[in-house]
């Protein structure tokens, strides 16, 4: 197990600087994340893991700018996501950032292609023609494209949902444990194009998940333990992960 | 179980009393209105009662009635004799010709408890001779105080003087109105009986003068009590008001009926969002019946809370409005407080929600137990329809083709007399009602294609255009649920609008027949115009414009080969009146040939005498007066009279070629200025070119012009505005429906928000969307409701045109785009404040 520092945040594509979020007050307040200060580098592949409650998902939310934290700063790319206006962080959100749900999180309404081009048709923009190509192609959604999820298994409404992330060049893309509600070779299939976007695109894929399995695909772990960081490990193999996180539920 | 489950259900809802009532808001509404009737109806009974402008309330006993024959002036002689009677009035009432018009001349006390004026200048009339008008008669006649004019009336064969002493207040001012105490009426005008007597008893003698009277006046002569007589006619009036309110009703119950379709449609969307919860008691072991119940019981507690808010909303401003109004000086009445339509009304909203709940309770009671294991948490609703729907959607369709084209058949044909437009009518609101329940059947098939044409502009508008049309498309039987009810509304609505347009141009069209001008001046028949009062009337450009001289000869015959044609043993009304010189008849409808042609040698006919004579445009006929003949060829046939009631209008050289009169017989004249100022300086100027001249009238035309387009505005005015209680309730039910919509949706939302859709991006999209509705429910209704109305306006058999007012009805579709749009505002609001990370309901 390799604990190394946090590249400078000034480097890294999105970062974290003393992050503090409260839930709640008073007696009842809930500190989910507690002075988190973590950077993700260019074209890198990192996985959040933690167990129930340990902030992780809260960390994603802040960095991702859905949520707001109660101090402490997120840069995006060098620009401060702090203290912005919910105009600027949906900005940033449509233009700078992709987003992969467990739920997939597709529209009913819209077939597969519209879905894939949602967030580029918010913005008013054109998709890249090619790289739609290209995603379409990687993604095996060739046959698929004029069909509403309603007519998609799981595994293929995720890849329709990676290839939305994926298709407007964001520069990080956030996974909420993606492979959740998928079968195993599905999931497989969701996390070997992360991994390919990451390396064939040079996309960085910041990804939260709780199945060593799945964060095996990563080049890097980020261990999180009651809202603090627990852990860092690079280029992780499971049986690492496994054992890191056996010492973390030691350790509480 | 079945307790647990009803109590699951019942706390469920009364822990989110918000949704409750958003679900049964449009019955809330619907009580409102319903509750909000019952009060108006007792407001206008009411303020009808307690401002009768008939007998006084100071009259104790009223002796004789309008049905028997008149009191003697010896009865009133001998009533007022009777010991115990204060005041003893006779009422009579008598039409005088004075120079230049009519008044209706009045006997009445003028003071005291029996007087029903009032004097507000000058002094009341006391001796024979003497007459007080009110102020519009003194504006319309010239008659003001002082004056001194001469009059025939009553038994008078030959005129006597009038002279005007007095002004006074009367509650309906025809400006022919003039008054005198009983005694000058009776002497001026040598009447030998009165109508009736009304009188005033000592304090406390009334029973004992009731006795005495009675004995004083033959026995056929009715004694009523004062009271007696004010309750007679207040209840008449209250008659009136419950007719009035029993059409009311019936506009009323189709608001009600719309309320029950958007409670429907809204139960099957709260059932729907709680799928995975039922799925869940059915899989724990809770019977279809069990869950049937439970929602049925939910069903009736939303319709008890909402019918209980909504009459008590209506109560309040029931209570609250009339001392508004009266502040402002309004004569309105306060209304009871009538508990047991109270009740009545709380009891049927629950009954009705009951009934509105039942299809969607056990439609959500089949759902199987294994939903409760999906993952999706609201289950996709269905797009299309099942068999059984497309089946008696197509049943219904029939029906209303086949009723339609019954209703077709008997559409009366141009010309065809004694026309019954009853069974016709009936059979097309037969044939709507069915088209309508086939919309409702067939709604969620026509959504796709309505949006497919409406929704192109908003697709080509970006990404959320798309978004709000795919919303609404993706769940069409929502749409069409919401939309028909909004249809329902156009329907009624377009059909007002263009059967209102149709009667105008009906009666724009008899108007201009029976008042071409403003004014006209003639006298009886062989009565002539000197050549002097034309002139003095054209001098008088002032106040009169369009002076048009005529000449009207009421015996003219049509004969071919010496034989009279027609059935007028008389001949018919023949004028030589200028069509060109009067704006009004410029553009006479036409039913054959044409007015152009028209001229020396030629004539139009009105449609009854082409018919009774046998001609058509083009015969040639001759025209016959006084043994003088002359042939001329008809050159049109008018769809209906000719102006003035005119059978012929001839031109007039051929009008003099038959020996028509040297002399004109009357002229036409417009006011030269607008509004009641300019009509009164007319009259007056009129009033002074006729002059002495005797057997002259002037007739103000313009009145009854004004008179039937204030009813004919009215009419259309109510009707819309008890139509809209309809299109109120449609709204409602697009605003809750979208309240709904957003909650079950706020996942989509929260992904929206979540991949760049802005907070304002959002309630744009969900405004739009609720604007959606009201598209498609105003495309439904426009597609209804003209064809029917052009039909119904057909079937009336007025010969009217088929207008189609395009303005009023992109309107109204405006108007209702707005309003559905509006209807979204506050649902779309709130969802747009909630964060995504809430919508997307992960946790952290």
């Amino acid at each position: 197990m390799t604990t190394h520092a946090s590249p400078p945040t000034g480097q890294a594509a999105v970062a974290a600087v003393d992050l503090v979020k409260v839930y709640g007050s008073g007696d009842t307040a809930v500190r989910a994340l507690d002075g988190v200060s973590v950077g993700f580098g260019r074209a890198g592949f990192t996985a959040i893991m933690g167990s129930s409650g340990s902030g992780k998902s809260t960390l994603m939310h802040c960095l991702a700018g859905l949520d707001t934290a109660t101090s402490g700063r997120v840069l995006l790319g060098g620009t401060e996501l702090t203290g912005q206006s919910d105009r600027t962080l949906t900005r940033a959100r449509r233009d700078r950032i992709g987003f992969v749900f467990q739920s997939f999180n597709l529209l009913p309404q819209l077939t597969a292609a519209q879905n894939i081009t949602l967030p580029l048709d918010l913005a008013g923009r054109e998709p890249d023609r090619e790289l739609f190509a290209h995603l379409v192609d990687v993604l095996g959604l060739g046959q698929r494209l004029g069909h509403r999820p309603s007519e998609l298994s799981g595994g293929q409404q995720q890849r329709v949902a990676l290839a939305r992330a994926l298709v407007s060049r964001p520069e990080v893309v956030f996974a909420d444990e993606p492979t959740g509600n998928l079968d195993s070779r599905s999931g497989a299939e969701v996390l070997g194009i992360l991994r390919d976007s990451v390396r064939d695109l040079g996309q960085t894929v910041v990804m939260v998940t709780h199945d060593p399995v799945a964060a095996a695909y990563a080049d890097r772990v980020v261990l999180l333990a009651d809202g603090r960081i627990a852990g860092d490990i690079a280029a992780p193999d499971q049986g690492a992960i496994t054992e890191a996180l056996r010492s973390l539920a030691v350790a509480a | 179980m079945r307790a647990t489950v009803l109590r699951t259900q019942v706390s469920a809802a009364a822990r989110r009393p918000g949704r409750l009532i958003l679900t049964g808001l449009a019955i809330l509404v619907a009580s409102f209105v319903v509750f909000g009737t019952v009060l108006a109806q007792d407001i206008t009974e009411r303020t009808a009662r307690d401002n009768l402008s008939g007998t006084p309330a100071g009259t104790d006993l009223v002796i004789g009635d309008p049905e028997q024959p008149p009191l003697a002036l010896t009865e009133l002689r001998d009533v007022r004799a009777v010991p115990g009677v204060a005041e003893a009035v006779g009422r009579v009432a008598i039409g005088v010709s004075v120079a230049g018009g009519y008044v209706n001349l009045e006997a009445d006390p003028g003071v005291g408890p029996l007087a029903t004026v009032r004097l507000v200048q000058g002094r009341y009339p006391e001796r024979p001779g003497e007459i007080a008008v009110s102020p519009r008669t003194v504006e319309r006649l010239g008659l003001t105080v002082g004056t001194v004019t001469t009059g025939t009336g009553g038994d008078l064969s030959t005129g006597a003087p009038l002279t005007v002493t007095g002004v006074v207040d009367t509650p309906v001012d025809g400006g022919t109105n003039a008054y005198a105490p009983d005694d000058a009426v009776i002497a001026w005008g040598h009447l030998s009986g009165v109508e009736r007597i009304d009188l005033r008893a000592a304090p406390g003698a009334v029973q004992a003068v009731r006795q005495r009277v009675s004995a004083a006046v033959p026995a056929d002569q009715p004694v009523r009590s004062g009271a007696e007589v004010r309750d007679a006619e207040a209840d008449a009036a209250a008659e009136q008001v419950g007719k009035l309110f029993a059409l009311v009703g019936m506009f009323v119950a189709i608001a009600v009926a719309a309320a029950a379709l958007v409670v429907t449609s809204t139960f099957r969307i709260v059932f729907a969002q709680r799928m995975q919860h039922l799925a869940l008691l059915r899989a724990v072991g809770a019977g279809r019946s069990t869950l049937v119940g439970a929602l049925t019981a939910e069903g009736a507690l939303t319709g008890l809370v909402a019918g209980v808010v909504g009459v008590a909303a209506a109560l309040a401003v029931g209570q609250a409005l009339p001392p508004i109004l009266r502040a402002f000086g309004a004569v309105v009445s306060s209304p009871g407080l009538p508990l047991g339509a109270a009740v009545a009304v709380v009891l049927g909203a629950v009954v009705l929600t009951v009934v509105a709940v039942l299809a969607p309770a056990f439609s959500a009671a089949r759902v199987s137990p294994l939903e409760a294991l999906r993952a999706a948490s609201v289950t996709a609703g269905r797009r299309g329809i099942g068999a059984s729907r497309l089946v008696s959607g197509a049943l219904l369709i029939i029906g209303a083709l086949l009723a339609g084209v019954a209703a077709v058949r008997r559409m009366p044909t141009p010309g065809q007399e004694s026309y019954d437009p009853t069974t016709g009518l009936l059979l097309l609101v037969a044939s709507g009602a069915l088209a309508f329940l086939a919309l409702v059947a067939l709604g969620p098939l026509l959504v796709r294609p309505v949006l497919a044409v409406a929704g192109w502009p908003l697709r080509q508008l970006g990404a959320l255009g798309r978004l709000a049309v795919g919303g609404i498309g993706g769940t069409p039987r929502r749409a069409s649920a919401v939309s028909v009810v909004v249809a329902l509304g156009v329907t009624l609505i377009s059909g007002v609008v263009i059967g209102g347009a149709s009667m105008r141009v009906v009666a724009d069209r008899d108007m201009a027949l029976s008042a071409p001008a403003d004014y006209e001046v003639a006298g009886e028949a062989g009565t002539t115009l000197p050549v002097a009062v034309l002139a003095r009337a054209r001098a008088e450009s002032g106040a009169l414009t369009r002076v048009v001289p005529y000449r009207m000869v009421n015996d003219v015959a049509l004969l071919r080969g010496g034989e009279r044609l027609g059935g007028a043993e008389a001949g018919y009304s023949t004028t030589d009146l200028d069509l060109s010189a009067l704006p009004t008849l410029a553009d006479l409808a036409v039913a054959q040939g044409s007015l152009a042609d028209r001229g020396p040698g030629r004539v139009v006919l009105g449609d009854w005498v082409a018919r009774t004579a046998g001609l058509r445009a083009g015969d040639t006929v001759t025209l016959g007066h006084d043994r003088s003949t002359v042939d001329v060829r008809v050159a049109a046939i008018l769809p209906d009279r000719g102006p003035l009631y005119a059978g012929i209008l001839a031109d007039r050289a051929d009008l003099d070629r038959i020996g028509g009169p040297t002399a004109y017989t009357g002229l036409l004249a417009d006011a030269a200025r607008a509004g009641e100022d300019g009509r009164a300086a007319g009259v007056r100027a009129l009033r002074q070119a006729v002059g002495t001249t005797a057997g002259l009238h002037i007739s103000v035309l313009a009145d009854e012009r004004d008179r039937n387009d204030a009813v004919l505005n009215a009419l259309v005015w109510i009707t819309a505005g008890l139509v809209s209680l309809t299109v109120l309730i449609a709204v409602v039910g697009v605003g809750s429906t979208t309240a709904l919509s957003v909650v079950e949706r706020v996942r989509e939302s929260g992904l929206l928000r979540a991949v760049g859709l802005s907070r304002t991006g959002l309630r744009a999209m969900l405004t739009v969307e609720s604007g959606l509705y009201g598209v498609i429910g105003a495309t439904f209704g426009l597609l209804l409701g003209v064809p029917y109305a052009w039909l119904a306006v057909r079937a009336l058999g007025l010969n009217a045109p088929l207008s189609l007012p395009v303005l009023p009805l992109v309107g109204l579709f405006a108007a209702l785009v707005g309003l559905t749009a509006l209807a979204g505002v506050l649902p779309a609001r709130r969802a747009s404040r909630v964060s995504p990370v809430t919508a997307l309901g992960v946790e952290g």
